[in-house]
């Protein structure tokens, strides 16, 4: 039973120049403890996504169509009925994010502790002590010295240790859904590491779900269990971690796999993505990626594909190409596209 | 070894603040030869980004020399001062904010190549085509009238590039010079900047905080790994990648998220002591990597400052424990 269900979920953005479809009929489920990646280049949608299922859209967001289904097995909710105080409590209660550990996530002037508590107020938690003792365990949990960090402002923490505090604090009223926006971008690699173990030994003791918003192919190798890649606001590509990596079968996937050079292994044929994403207000005719695809035929040009069945019941790509695709990536060894395509 | 074309020889750099001096890059030496490609790697602090002010001119060092073709560059004055100045360009992180929003990309090429090349009118728009050309910029014509908010992050980059070619450069550092743009294109940037040494001889020098940026950049080339403001490793790229020889290193190495999940979730770990890198107000004795490496040696590490000395394979490490054993890091922790 998923936790989360979207189905033919759509995000306009008003602009002077008319409507930017930024989400466009994504459906997709998150099950109970797993975690997803969503991947793509900036501009593609995944953040105006993971935003909008928890309805913190800018005013110019307008949902057009669908459905975000929440289910714990207790309660079960559609989220874009809930009306302003439910609204908050499925807000850090049920789904928290957790946003790039910026100073901008933090209020400057109040210490960390103050910060906690107006949370735990302004959802209900009531009682300070309470606020407190849930603190402190929550801190000693991602490995902080409440003693120091309680007393301190954001300025006088490290990027890491505010990343820590920001997943302290989105743990505060035990959710079941955790989004996490490019958690690891702006650390340095051995914070980035704590920072990815931590996420992984939290994720096990306390078996929330993750949604990953990252354009860094590296973060969902580590940590997701199933991906989701978008493309000018679609899903075009839904498979577990291995078979994305290993055997994509959208060219887009394909070409962002091929982007990212490695450290360790043979560096492989390496390549950008030709061009650029369309214009979301004009978007292209046929599928949005035909004029950066290698793989396009003529029939490219007729409708966007829908997400088609390949290999496995699992994996999903909206692809007619996704046999020429299996086909020039060869056999399936688990060896990574970079490698496939030297 | 030819004739370096560049050089540092043995520069620092403090800084003073109100909380005290710090010395952000501490007697480093680095000489580059013509059309070499290097990187410069480590983490926020690590006076990377110093290091590339001081070779590009920019910055004053506090003490030792920069020398260009041999002649001090501190000491050159009027036409001389000039030709090194157009002789080494530093492209810049930010492509959003190192163009001038209210300039046509031909408003900002033609003063350069008008002031040093004396290219005006025509001559000076033929000369602006070919080096949009050049950086991949087409159909060119059309990018001339354009300004920076009309073009993409990679385009804007590709725009700063051409300006620093302008002046026919003989050196080109390019501070993190792909970390703002998507990761789609980052790689079309770097073969772009490879090109640029390959066939028209330009020595670059690419800061970063991405080892797999600076393996893809500089496989023909070398990296420098820096540390509390100095080098500690030298070498070339691929043995410094596939084998570092200093801990600190082979800690980052081990510890790179990978975009392989088989390679990522199976790596051996290098475990150090304490996960956050000293304050450099605050600096342990012998300003090194000690008190967080599992080969620091007590009596030995804590009392000498390890400086760079030769390991197989031509590569330099400053560690006292691979140099007496003959051995590089990653071989003595067990994570090769």
């Amino acid at each position: 039973m998923p936790v989360l269900s979207v189905r033919d979920l759509s995000i306009d953005y008003r602009t002077r120049r008319g409507p930017v479809h930024a989400v466009r009929d994504v459906t997709f489920d998150l099950e109970q403890g797993e975690t997803l990646a969503i991947i793509g280049e900036s501009g593609s949608g995944k953040t105006t996504l993971a935003v909008g299922l928890i309805r913190l859209s800018p005013r110019s967001a307008r949902v057009t169509s669908g459905e975000i289904r929440y289910d714990d097995g207790k309660r079960a909710f559609d989220v874009l009925s809930l009306e302003s105080e439910r609204l908050r409590r499925f807000r850090w209660a049920d789904c928290a994010m957790v946003f790039q550990a910026a100073l901008s996530a933090f209020n400057p002037v109040i210490t960390i502790w103050e910060q906690f508590l107006d949370t735990g107020r302004a959802h209900g938690m009531g009682d300070k002590h309470k606020i407190h003792d849930r603190t402190r365990e929550l801190l000693d949990l991602v490995h902080l010295d409440p003693d120091r960090v309680l007393r301190s402002y954001a300025h006088e923490l490290s990027g890491g240790m505010r990343q820590r505090v920001l997943i302290a604090m989105a743990l505060l009223l035990d959710p079941r859904i955790v989004i996490l926006d490019e958690p690891t971008t702006a650390l340095d690699i051995l914070t980035q590491r704590a920072i990815i173990d931590l996420l992984r030994d939290l994720r096990a003791k306390l078996g929330f779900a993750t949604i990953f918003i990252s354009h860094d192919l590296s973060i969902a190798a580590e940590l997701a269990d199933r991906m989701l890649t978008m493309y000018a606001g679609r899903v075009v590509e839904r498979a577990g971690v291995d078979d994305l990596f290993y055997r994509p079968r959208h060219p887009y996937s394909v070409g962002l796999m091929r982007a990212v050079p490695r450290v360790s292994g043979a560096l492989g044929s390496v390549a950008s993505i030709p061009g650029s994403p369309p214009d979301l207000i004009r978007l292209p005719r046929g599928c949005s990626y035909y004029p950066r695809c290698p793989f396009h035929v003529e029939q490219c040009l007729e409708q966007d594909p829908p997400l088609l069945a390949v290999d496995t019941p699992d994996h999903e790509a909206a692809c007619i190409r996704w046999e020429a695709v299996a086909a020039a990536l060869g056999s399936d060894a688990e060896a990574p596209v970079a490698e496939k395509l030297a | 070894m030819s004739e370096p074309l560049i050089e540092l020889d043995r520069v620092s750099r403090t800084y003073t603040t109100r909380a005290g001096t710090i010395t952000a890059v501490d007697d480093i030496s680095l000489s580059l030869e013509q059309s070499e490609t290097i990187c410069l790697v480590g983490e926020s602090g690590c006076g990377k980004t110093t290091t590339g002010r001081m070779l590009a001119g920019l910055l004053r060092p506090s003490s030792g020399r920069l020398l260009f073709e041999g002649a001090d560059v501190w000491k050159k004055k009027g036409d001389d001062l000039a030709r090194f100045r157009r002789a080494v360009q530093l492209v810049h992180q930010d492509p959003y904010a190192s163009l001038n929003p209210t300039r046509t990309i031909a408003q900002t090429l033609a003063p350069p190549l008008a002031k040093h090349k004396k290219a005006h009118g025509k001559a000076a728009r033929a000369a602006m085509i070919s080096l949009l050309e050049r950086v991949g910029l087409t159909p060119a014509a059309d990018f001339l009238l354009k300004y920076p908010h009309q073009l993409s992050g990679g385009q804007r980059q590709r725009v700063s590039i051409a300006r620093a070619l302008t002046v026919d450069p003989r050196v080109i550092v390019a501070d993190e010079a792909v970390s703002m743009v998507d990761v789609s294109i980052r790689i079309s940037l770097l073969d772009l900047l490879h090109n640029l040494a390959t066939e028209f001889h330009v020595t670059t020098v690419l800061i970063t905080h991405d080892l797999a940026v600076a393996r893809y950049f500089g496989r023909k080339g070398r990296i420098a790994v820096m540390y509390l403001g100095r080098i500690v490793e030298l070498a070339a790229t691929e043995p410094l990648v596939s084998d570092p020889a200093h801990p600190y290193s082979a800690a980052l190495i081990a510890a790179i998220p990978e975009a392989d999940p088989a390679i990522t979730r199976t790596k051996r770990r290098v475990s150090l002591k304490g996960a956050e890198v000293p304050s450099l107000l605050n600096l342990p004795p012998g300003r090194a990597f000690h008190p967080r490496c599992p080969l620091a040696e007590p009596g030995l590490c804590d009392v000498v400052i390890p400086t760079l000395g030769n390991l197989s394979g031509g590569r330099s490490v400053a560690c006292h424990v691979a140099l007496r054993e003959r051995q590089p890091a990653a071989e003595l922790l067990g994570v090769v």
